[in-house]
């Protein structure tokens, strides 16, 4: 109602001359009821965090913690501090995962990645008889009774021109002849 | 005196106990010792030390035997109340010239590290890049074991620290495997133990692709060497469904897949090799107890299993079943509980299992799908093609031999296990070469003999390994057929086989040529006259079979041998010859 009789709003730039031109930047009045919805915000990501008494009691044990470690191969904390300082982080961690959990997801396969999945993506990706062709043409049928053998020779191999001890410096000290080697205590390996 | 000694036959006394050596003397001198003699002593408490010794043995061996065959009965009434289930996981190197998901090289490499790229070594920035060419084999196992193909499936990854797993998890297809849902039907000539009458038929719940890892070799206990040319090779793993119950049949179910791969070049390489490790899962329950509470994919009631790992034989898998059963078994009876553990087995003491890792220190794999990874896609007219052209598995194999070919199971066997398979080819050369110009039904039989038992018995004297270039096709058919219809006798056929294996190329025709071969039949007059030469010759041996009696046929033998003997080398046949002897010496029997 207002939109073209109010006075365009100023605005000051240091150093700069401002030209009173009529400016687009008018005000917009909005219908109470959405201003009112809007006023106030109804979800903060601050809620994703613990508050602060909810975060200095931990749900997590320091044995669990040391399992959790021993499985990501993550060294213990060396001090008291640095463990409860590890445990705190965790507790907000986990307390984030679970504001996360409270979304209803009955019935939806998990996202691994997103990629192309129309029809003809899959298509294109499909292993047809054609496309293994090639690996098929170089067997060959033994004898009479349909036994199939593959070539050795026949294939083109691409395979044996990467040094793996070739990757920058100190490349013999990762080297015993022609292996790599690992040093380990006998108490510390553990049984596959 | 002497003499006495010697009668004793063994003993052999030092020249200064030369002395008066009665029994009585001896004792009057030295009453502690012994004498002894096997000759019969007059003094009954000197029983002879020998003697004593025997009968000692003898007592302790029937003792032995009668325990034994006590501990015998007693287990079989032990096992019988209870019940053994194992369930079995195959990992088997997939016969492919690249990786699964690098185009390095999968041919046996000598040098070590020689054949890897980045992503086997998980450089950081590598990249997978799935092999195409891994479908070849992976398909044909898995049709050959009768499963169905997933049109889609995804890779998943496996985490565990090691030091030959370089990315610190193992890319395999966990829960969406590329084939599910076989079988594989285990008969009694599979080897099952003598319980085990019926066909077993074992449930495969899935195949999966998945990565090997790398090779460790121990240099001393605090340094292990690794070489990656093997990690990142494409294996598969068939995870069995708990249906085999006895140590027999799990052996009995490696060693029937393992042929079913290498039937289908799916596999190269066997177990003692390395190509192929077992993993089995052993639990027992009593036959009558119905409260077992575990179940695994479907079949329940079942005790509480254990894993033994890093099985390298079908031996070692029969054995580490057997002693973990065994343990289970005793463990329970004494009231014990069975816990869920991951042992070992070795070939050192192959009676018990070691315990490796307790519940407590299970591993969490935190299986998690793969994200760099797309799924596999497999197209329905790949998998109808390699339906149809899958190669024959050794039970089709064995079964045309037997049905079509005529030949014994156990010739049939050996054909197909010789010189991988190329035995067997020989053979079916050689009989479509015989008679290919009538109608006649071809002597196939006649064939297996002469290609598996003469030929062999050639090889094992001249230590020689066999190839299909040491007699030909050709040649041996020749022989074959100049055999059957007698135009050659036996004994010069084998000389014929023998000339052949020796290395001479010039046709069959030709060497019976030369070598005067041709068997030229003697009328029965000239069959008369040569037995009756014979019988004079020797009136003793022919009056002791027209006697008759116990020595009579070695008799008969050694006439019809002498005949053979003057009767010209290639002329004489010896059944003839020996219905000729018959007759002139038993005139009545005949």
């Amino acid at each position: 109602m207002n939109s073209r009789t109010s006075a365009p709003i100023r605005r000051v730039i240091r150093g700069t001359k401002y030209r009173a031109n009529p400016s687009p930047w008018t005000r917009v009045e909005l219908n109470p009821h959405i201003a009112a919805l809007l006023s106030q915000p109804s979800w903060s990501v601050r809620s994703l965090l613990p508050s602060e008494e909810a975060a200095s009691t931990s749900e997590i044990s320091r044995k669990q913690l040391h399992h959790l470690l021993k499985l990501s191969a993550l060294p213990v904390p060396t001090t008291q501090e640095a463990e409860d300082r590890m445990l705190k982080t965790l507790q907000s961690q986990i307390h984030f995962v679970k504001e996360v959990q409270k979304v209803d997801t009955t019935g939806l396969q998990p996202l691994v990645a997103i990629r192309d999945e129309t029809h003809d993506a899959i298509r294109e990706q499909m292993f047809t008889l054609e496309k293994l062709q090639p690996w098929l043409d170089i067997e060959k049928t033994v004898g009479t009774n349909g036994t199939i053998r593959r070539q050795k020779s026949k294939e083109m191999i691409k395979g044996s021109g990467w040094d793996p001890f070739d990757m920058g410096k100190g490349k013999e000290t990762r080297k015993m002849g022609k292996y790599f080697f690992v040093k380990k205590n006998k108490d510390v390996e553990q049984a596959k | 005196m002497l003499q006495r000694w010697t009668a004793g036959r063994f003993l052999r006394l030092p020249r200064f106990a030369r002395f008066d050596l009665t029994p009585e003397a001896l004792n009057k001198r030295i009453p502690q010792r012994r004498l002894l003699s096997t000759t019969k002593s007059p003094n009954a408490e000197l029983a002879p030390l020998r003697k004593q010794l025997k009968d000692a043995a003898r007592a302790d061996r029937t003792a032995r035997h009668a325990g034994v065959k006590a501990t015998c009965t007693s287990k079989a009434e032990t096992l019988s109340q209870w019940e053994l289930t194992v369930g079995i996981e195959i990992h088997a190197q997939l016969n492919t010239s690249v990786k699964l998901f690098s185009y390095a090289s999968a041919e046996y490499n000598e040098h070590p590290n020689a054949s890897s790229w980045p992503f086997d070594l998980a450089v950081p920035g590598s990249q997978p890049l799935f092999q195409p060419a891994v479908l070849v084999p992976a398909l044909r196992a898995a049709l050959a074991l009768k499963c169905q193909i997933q049109s889609r499936s995804k890779f998943d990854r496996k985490h565990y620290f090691y030091h030959d797993q370089p990315a610190g998890y193992q890319i395999t297809q966990f829960y969406e495997p590329f084939a599910k849902d076989g079988r594989l039907v285990l008969t009694p000539q599979d080897g099952l133990g003598h319980k085990d009458d019926d066909t077993i038929e074992v449930g495969i719940k899935q195949i999966q692709l998945e990565q090997d890892t790398a090779r460790t070799q121990e240099q001393d206990e605090h340094t292990s060497l690794i070489d990656f040319n093997r990690s990142g090779h494409a294996l598969i793993e068939i995870i069995s469904l708990p249906h085999l119950h006895s140590p027999e049949a799990a052996a009995a179910y490696v060693r029937k897949v393992q042929s079913i791969l290498h039937a289908v070049d799916a596999t190269t390489t066997g177990m003692e090799l390395g190509g192929l490790r077992a993993d089995v899962n052993v639990s027992v329950r009593r036959t009558d107890d119905r409260s077992a509470r575990h179940s695994y994919s479907g079949v329940t009631g079942l005790g509480q299993r254990t894993e033994i790992k890093n099985l390298s034989s079908f031996k070692a898998v029969e054995d580490a079943v057997r002693a973990e059963r065994d343990r289970q078994i005793s463990v329970l009876e004494a009231g014990g509980v069975v816990e869920g553990e991951t042992r070992g087995w070795s070939l050192s003491s192959p009676g018990i299992t070691r315990r490796l890792r307790g519940k407590e220190g299970e591993v969490d794999y935190r299986y998690m799908p793969d994200p760099d990874i797309s799924p596999l896609y497999i197209d329905e007219s790949l998998v109808t093609h390699f339906q149809r052209t899958l190669p024959p598995v050794p039970e089709q194999l064995l079964d045309m031999l037997c049905t079509t070919y005529g030949l014994t199971i156990d010739d049939s066997r050996a054909l197909l296990s010789l010189d991988d398979g190329t035995r067997l080819l020989y053979y079916q050369d050689v009989v479509s070469r015989l008679y290919t110009d009538t109608a006649q039904p071809r002597p196939s039989v006649q064939a297996a003999n002469w290609v598996l038992h003469e030929l062999g018995a050639l090889l094992t004297t001249a230590s020689t390994v066999w190839s299909p270039d040491l007699v030909d096709a050709q040649q041996m058919a020749d022989l074959i057929v100049l055999q059957r219809e007698n135009k050659i006798t036996g004994p010069s056929a084998k000389r014929l086989l023998r000339i052949l294996f020796d290395g001479d190329k010039s046709s069959v025709a030709e060497i019976v040529r030369r070598e005067d071969l041709l068997f030229i039949s003697m009328t029965n007059e000239e069959y008369d006259e040569l037995a009756a030469r014979v019988i004079g010759e020797h009136q003793a041996e022919a009056d002791a079979v027209r006697q008759g009696g116990k020595r009579s046929s070695g008799k008969l033998k050694f006439l019809l041998g002498q005949m053979m003997r003057h009767g010209g080398r290639n002329r004489v046949q010896a059944q003839k010859a020996e219905e000729v002897l018959q007759s002139k010496l038993k005139p009545n029997d005949v």
